[in-house]
């Protein structure tokens, strides 16, 4: 489908749209990062060189996702849902971390297989509601994915999955009849696992504090850190520091907005938007439906977390611990968005798209 | 199949979010609701507050009252305690304040606040050497309250003591400095007297900021501390005459001395017994002291909390009503007509009932009139104005007309005096006679105000009662004329005077009718005569209020220290200490032997009249 030599920069071989916003969004998180911590230090306890090494891994794997072609993610895509729910089945074996077992512990660093998964879940959706021919052991694959991944249990990533999964569907002309049938049926589905004990009570006590009066902690104290970025970041004086929990991962977005303030923020989301509104041109430009379902399916899986990430900060919906794309610290987090740019860079090359 | 037209509303619904997440980012950030500014200085510094030092309360001449010392306290700042050091700490504590026990330390070493004091410091260039290599020590200066003259200012100075909530909410600076007037000037003056506390700013363990303490205004008062000194002699020397000569069931105790000064209505000497010794609030007094002094009654301010039926010192007012009114007793029709005292009154009220009043002394007074009857306190010549008040004015809107003369001095409210929780007083009429059948009927009878209360009324006897700085400034604005609040610190006295209905020349009368009461015939000579001829030229009124049941009669004397030249009026109040001329008026005798710088001799007890 595409003969273009690939470079590794350069018009010919990247579009510089998509590698620059890739390239911006990792530099947003290096500053906002120093900002927070002050040092950096050439050691991989210090979270700012953590995250620059990540980064470089990132582009590396940027640029490993440009040299695969659309056609060979479509075939490979069996192969991704086999190796996602290995992992998943794996983690549930190890050590348990704050009451939960969501991640490899290797040393100086841990992979958390469900942030590969997000991504794999994409790609292995778009190729069945491209194909004409449903195979129903990709359904089976999916479902099995968002099961391991609720019994970790990690309620936040199982809810990305499922919007993920529910807005696919819906961007792929099925009966409004039978979408609402799912929303209602997993309304009724979550009841049921509630009544049965089966949801993490840590996590039923999250989401029932919060119908309650009962303020966060972690809540209302990132609320008092935004506020103190005001219009431009940290208006009041650098001296003030408030204390906010997993400060540089679930919560950075709230460290974010102290350092950059109101403007920092709209200019952030300003940078995904445009993102977004880009992509959705290509989607519609393309005769390749499952690069459509694909590229959209990326798009929205970044929109979920963002919404979430922030509307936990905000304390609009109860706690969830989802990270900010490219924002927030965590190998996996990062490794697992830098492919998916790297796809969909690929995808505009294939466009003949350079800029 | 690929909808491209969902793909769009998916966007737009993202897009919506994206504003939603804008307009809450913009409350946060922009508008800044709530108190978030101030939880998020809260957060991040701790602060803590230093004691100001009072201002010193001074007397007229400058002696000091209430004055401030200071006391070195060691303080640990508990941030600086961790576990490496906190045994040194401990061991440092332990051997030097061996009155804390494990507990107490313990307590210190793990509070929650950023500066605890730990003790006192004895040995300062010790302990300063000692906490070079102990960073978490600091040393502060903390004030403390002397009353250099212990007992004698006890109830107008007042004291000083640790605020209760209430306090704390109407004292500004009460709860910063740990410390509130509780009584006296010490109160009326806090906002005066209490400086501003030191503030000292702890960000992260370390002292980023130091405010220090700035010390309260000194009050300057009218009090005269020689004068006090012999007041308060002249009282104790007073009662306890009382207790030689009258066989009461408890012990005479309790008095009080106004000395007011005529053309100001400075108060220059205010003495209350029972009384107690102010620094023992500070140090701390004991459970069985406190309750001692309650029982007696000793935190009572007698001179403007005593309540008391003010007897025949209350005749002045009918005296001023008389020549006024021109009302004086049937058949009589000038100040100088005199009518016949026999020694009793008998008489026939509208209702029918036959009434006799006996007068204190049985065989009479002879032939009286308004001077002599002040003179020779005569209760015959009163009661029969009040009968002419009655039968004038009876069941009329005047009806009150001695009521509203009274209370036009003073009497039945606050003299507003710059001191706390003074008493009101009672001046009963109708009105009030109805008001208690309902809310205090064992006060009242069910036919409610008839004439004979006005007779007692007239008397100072009945249901009316009266405070000491009452009486004195009711004396002093029929002296001179007006009436305004008696005062102790003229910096803060805001002139509010009352011209009252009173001609130069009834004035005149009246000091006349108070100096024949000091004069050979009156009531107070015999305590008086040592004074020799001197005594011509004062002036007084005694006051013997009977009390219910077997109480001993309440002694009154109200004194003028000059009648050419009149400067005090002096008040002397001692609770049942039976007749007032022979009780308080060589009481107030003896007082004015030293504001006329006289010699001063003994209080003796002086002839038994009313």
């Amino acid at each position: 489908m595409n003969s273009r030599e690939i470079t590794l920069i350069g018009p010919e071989g990247t579009n510089l749209f998509v590698f620059f916003q890739f390239l911006i969004l990792n530099l947003i998180s290096w500053f906002n990062l120093y900002l927070l911590e002050n040092t950096l230090e050439f050691n991989l306890s210090n979270v700012l060189f953590r995250q620059i090494i990540f980064s470089l891994l990132g582009v590396a794997v940027f640029f490993l996702f440009t040299y695969i072609s659309i056609n060979n993610i479509y075939n490979l895509s069996e192969v991704l849902l086999f190796s996602s729910t290995v992992l998943l089945f794996g983690v549930l074996f190890t050590q348990e971390s704050l009451g939960a077992r969501r991640r490899y512990d290797l040393g100086i660093i841990d992979v958390q297989p469900s942030e590969f998964t997000k991504i794999i879940l994409v790609i292995v959706i778009a190729k069945f509601l491209a194909e004409s021919s449903k195979n129903i052991w990709i359904i089976a694959g999916v479902i099995a994915n968002v099961l391991l991944i609720f019994l970790q249990p990690d309620l936040g990533t199982t809810l990305i999955l499922l919007i993920l999964i529910f807005l696919l569907m819906f961007i792929s002309s099925t009966r409004i009849i039978f979408l609402v049938t799912v929303l209602i049926s997993s309304f009724f589905g979550f009841l049921a696992l509630l009544e049965l004990n089966l949801v993490n009570r840590f996590q039923v006590k999250r989401i029932t504090d919060f119908y309650s009066d009962i303020q966060d902690f972690s809540q209302t104290q990132a609320r008092l850190q935004i506020s103190l970025g005001g219009l431009t970041g940290q208006s009041i004086d650098e001296n003030i520091s408030i204390f906010v929990p997993v400060q540089t991962t679930d919560f950075i977005f709230s460290a974010f907005s102290k350092n950059f303030g109101f403007l920092g923020n709209i200019m952030l989301f300003s940078l995904w938007v445009l993102f977004a509104l880009r992509v959705r041109r290509l989607v519609l430009k393309s005769d390749y439906v499952f690069e459509k379902f694909l590229l959209s399916g990326f798009i929205i899986l970044f929109f979920i977390q963002i919404f979430i990430n922030v509307f936990t900060v905000l304390g609009l919906i109860p706690l969830t611990g989802d990270p900010f794309p490219l924002l927030s610290l965590g190998g996996s987090s990062i490794l697992a968005t830098s492919a998916a740019f790297g796809i969909i860079n690929r995808s505009f090359i294939e466009n003949n798209l350079t800029i | 199949m690929f909808n491209s037209k969902r793909l769009n509303i998916v966007l737009s619904l993202a897009l919506s979010l994206f504003f939603i997440i804008i307009l809450n980012l913009y409350n946060i950030q922009i508008n800044k609701q709530g108190d978030v500014e101030s939880e998020i200085l809260r957060q991040n510094f701790q602060t803590f507050y230093i004691p100001a030092a009072r201002g010193d309360i001074l007397d007229v001449n400058g002696n000091e009252l209430a004055t401030s010392k200071f006391k070195s306290y060691l303080y640990i700042n508990t941030s600086k305690i961790s576990d490496e050091n906190r045994n040194y700490y401990q061991q440092y504590i332990e051997y030097n304040y061996e009155n804390l026990s494990t507990n107490e330390i313990t307590k210190i070493l793990q509070s929650n606040s950023p500066l605890v004091a730990v003790g006192e410091i004895l040995d300062k260039s010790k302990t300063l050497t000692d906490i070079n290599s102990y960073q978490a020590f600091l040393i502060y200066e903390i004030p403390y309250r002397v009353y250099e003259n212990n007992k004698l200012f006890a109830h107008v100075v007042g004291y000083t003591g640790v605020p209760t909530l209430e306090e704390e909410v109407k004292f500004i600076n009460s709860k910063r400095n740990n410390t509130v007037g509780k009584n006296g000037l010490e109160r009326a003056y806090d906002n005066v007297l209490s400086g501003t506390p030191g503030k000292i700013t702890i960000k992260n363990g370390e002292i980023v900021d130091y405010t220090p303490p700035i010390k309260g205004q000194t009050l300057k008062t009218s009090l005269d501390l020689n004068l006090q000194t012999v007041v308060r002699n002249s009282l104790v020397e007073g009662i306890d005459l009382a207790n030689k000569n009258f066989d009461t069931e408890s012990l005479i105790q309790r008095g009080a001395v106004v000395v007011q000064k005529i053309d100001t209505g400075e108060i220059v000497s205010m003495v209350s017994l029972p009384d107690f010794n102010p620094n023992q609030f500070i140090e701390g007094i004991s459970n069985y002291d406190f309750i001692k002094l309650n029982r007696e009654k000793a935190f009572n301010n007698y001179a403007i909390q005593g309540l008391y039926p003010p007897g025949s010192v209350f005749k002045v007012v009918a005296h001023w009503l008389a020549l006024n009114e021109n009302l004086y007793p049937e058949g009589a029709n000038f100040y100088d007509d005199k009518i016949d005292c026999e020694g009793s009154l008998s008489f026939r009220f509208n209702d029918g009932s036959q009434q006799v009043y006996k007068d204190w002394k049985i065989d009479g007074h002879g032939s009286v009139d308004l001077g002599t009857s002040i003179q020779k306190s005569c209760n015959v010549y009163f009661w029969d104005i009040a009968l002419k008040i009655w039968r004038t004015y009876g069941e009329s809107e005047s009806e009150s007309i001695l009521q509203d003369y009274a209370k036009s001095i003073g009497f039945g409210t606050q003299t507003l005096i710059d001191l706390p929780f003074e008493k009101f007083g009672v001046i009963p009429d109708r009105d009030l006679f109805e008001e208690w059948k309902t809310t205090r009927p064992e006060l009242v009878r069910a036919e409610g105000w008839l004439g004979g209360d006005l007779m007692n009324l007239i008397i100072g006897q009945g249901a009316i009662t009266a405070t000491p700085i009452q009486v004195s400034n009711a004396y002093r604005s029929l002296v001179v004329g007006q009436k305004d609040k008696p005062y102790l610190s003229s910096e803060y006295f805001e002139p509010n005077a009352k011209e009252i209905d009173i001609t130069s020349g009834d004035r005149k009368l009246l000091l006349d009718d108070l100096g024949k009461v000091t004069d050979r015939g009156g009531t107070a000579f015999k305590s008086f005569s040592i004074m020799g001829d001197i005594s011509k030229d004062v002036g007084g009124k005694t006051g013997t209020a009977q009390n219910p049941g077997d109480l001993n009669d309440t002694s009154w004397f109200v004194g003028i220290d000059s009648l050419s030249d009149p400067k005090f009026v002096i008040v002397v109040v001692v609770e049942e200490g039976g007749s007032g001329s022979a009780v308080s008026a060589p009481i107030t005798r003896r007082i004015i032997q030293y504001l006329r710088g006289l010699d001063m001799t003994p209080v003796e007890f002086g002839e038994v009249t009313e």
